[in-house]
């Protein structure tokens, strides 16, 4: 770029100015694009911690989340258990979530691992406590009951609930045998479970009727399983 | 001598004085030619493109935070309208594709002493070579070594973490060094 140029660029850019043919955008315009990038960053935020607690939920309330307890088996289970359709929505949010953020000095100073692994772990962390409290489970009694609007009917039940794995039982006891306890599920149906000195009992094995109880185990015949661990869910705080 | 910051001078424009962008054209329009120039390699195109840049400059000065340098804000603005120009041109796409430098940490130091002899190099071969370095490259390269911008400053106008600045300057000499040959001191 020449003098010649250079004098020109300058001369062109003030000349429209003056000449009204660029226009400054007004503050409030910046301040309104701020506020809204914002407040979607903070609406995705909401999002992805209502939809962590949700898989958290479903994952407590099935028991998968308690079988490690049981071993490498258990662990398997819980994999299996997994609601990855829910898992696939996080993922698509933290990545709404980081482009929503990334203008931002606190977030592109920081490579994108370390950006997203502290959302992911802040998004873990408050789906964790909101999954402590009965919330998911109020809302979840409520659409059963059709209470609630079809779509968040719909966020409570299949294909977002993943079945659990193949080998894993819930439900609660409503009585106790000798060798075991029966077990009655969500839709009335019940089974025996055989305890075997080689069950796994984390919590050992002082187990009450209406105790709600996660079984990982093998069929050992029509209706009866034998257990390879068991424990108790934990309750709610509004059940206890 | 100036008397007045960039700074001060971006918060009259703010202000509604429309005639002192034309002291922060006079002050920015040579660095951003230069710029240009160093990184789009064509004279005619380069013009029209600073052109952009003041203009954009001027409708989004308001969005400038006068509590900021003025500097990293308009050379900002300025990256964006280049990598623009460079969409253009459709051979060089592959400057905006994902970059994984940005993703991981990186344990480089977040700024680097050249030894003189490397810097002298390093300034000869980029007059030389330069147009041969990739522009995600060469970017960084014109930034530190002809604007004179540090590691940080850099950070700012790419949006990329300052250690990833580190990274790409290495690469980028090494780069220079292979288009330049082996009688340079470049690493």
């Amino acid at each position: 770029m020449n003098d010649e140029q250079k004098k020109s660029v300058g001369e062109d850019v003030m000349k429209a100015i003056r000449a009204g043919q660029v226009h400054m955008r007004p503050r409030w315009h910046f301040l309104l694009l701020s506020a809204l990038s914002i407040t979607g960053a903070f609406i995705v935020f909401l999002t992805l911690l209502y939809v962590t607690s949700l898989g958290l939920f479903f994952l407590r309330d099935s028991g998968a989340w308690y079988a490690p307890s049981f071993g490498v088996r258990g662990w398997f289970s819980l994999l299996h258990s997994l609601p990855w359709l829910l898992i696939l929505f996080v993922a698509i949010f933290i990545v709404i979530l980081e482009l929503l953020v990334r203008r931002y000095t606190l977030v592109y100073k920081k490579p994108l691992v370390i950006s997203v692994i502290a959302i992911l772990a802040i998004v873990f962390l408050g789906g964790l406590a909101i999954a402590q409290t009965p919330f998911h489970r109020t809302l979840m009694l409520t659409a059963r009951a059709g209470g609630l609007p079809l779509g968040l009917t719909q966020m409570y039940g299949h294909p977002l609930r993943m079945p659990p794995a193949s080998d894993m039982y819930h439900g609660e006891i409503i009585s106790l045998m000798p060798n075991g306890f029966l077990l009655s599920d969500e839709d009335n149906g019940t089974t025996t479970v055989l305890l075997t000195p080689d069950t796994r009992l984390p919590y050992g094995e002082d187990f009450t009727v209406g105790e709600r109880v996660v079984v990982v185990g093998d069929a050992a015949a029509t209706g009866t399983i034998r257990a390879f661990g068991v424990r108790e869910i934990d309750e709610y705080p509004s059940q206890e | 001598m100036q008397s007045e910051t960039d700074e001060q001078v971006a918060i009259r424009v703010q202000q509604g004085e429309a005639e002192a962008f034309g002291e922060l054209i006079e002050r920015y329009q040579a660095k951003l030619s230069r710029y240009a120039r160093k990184f789009l390699f064509e004279t005619e195109d380069a013009a029209d493109v600073i052109q952009d840049v003041f203009i954009k400059a001027y409708e989004n000065i308001q969005s400038f935070d006068a509590s900021r340098r003025f500097s990293p804000w308009i050379y900002r603005i300025a990256h964006n309208e280049f990598v623009n120009a460079l969409k253009k041109r459709k051979a060089s796409r592959t400057v905006f594709t994902f970059d994984i430098d940005t993703l991981v940490p990186h344990l480089t130091a977040t700024d680097t002493a050249d030894s003189a002899a490397m810097e002298r190099d390093v300034r000869a071969a980029l007059e030389a070579h330069l147009q041969n370095v990739s522009p995600k490259y060469r970017e960084p390269l014109i930034l530190y070594y002809l604007e004179d911008m540090d590691y940080k400053e850099i950070s700012d106008i790419l949006h990329i973490p300052v250690s990833t600045v580190g990274v790409r300057l290495a690469r980028a000499r090494r780069m220079l060094k292979d288009v330049a040959g082996t009688d340079t001191n470049l690493i």
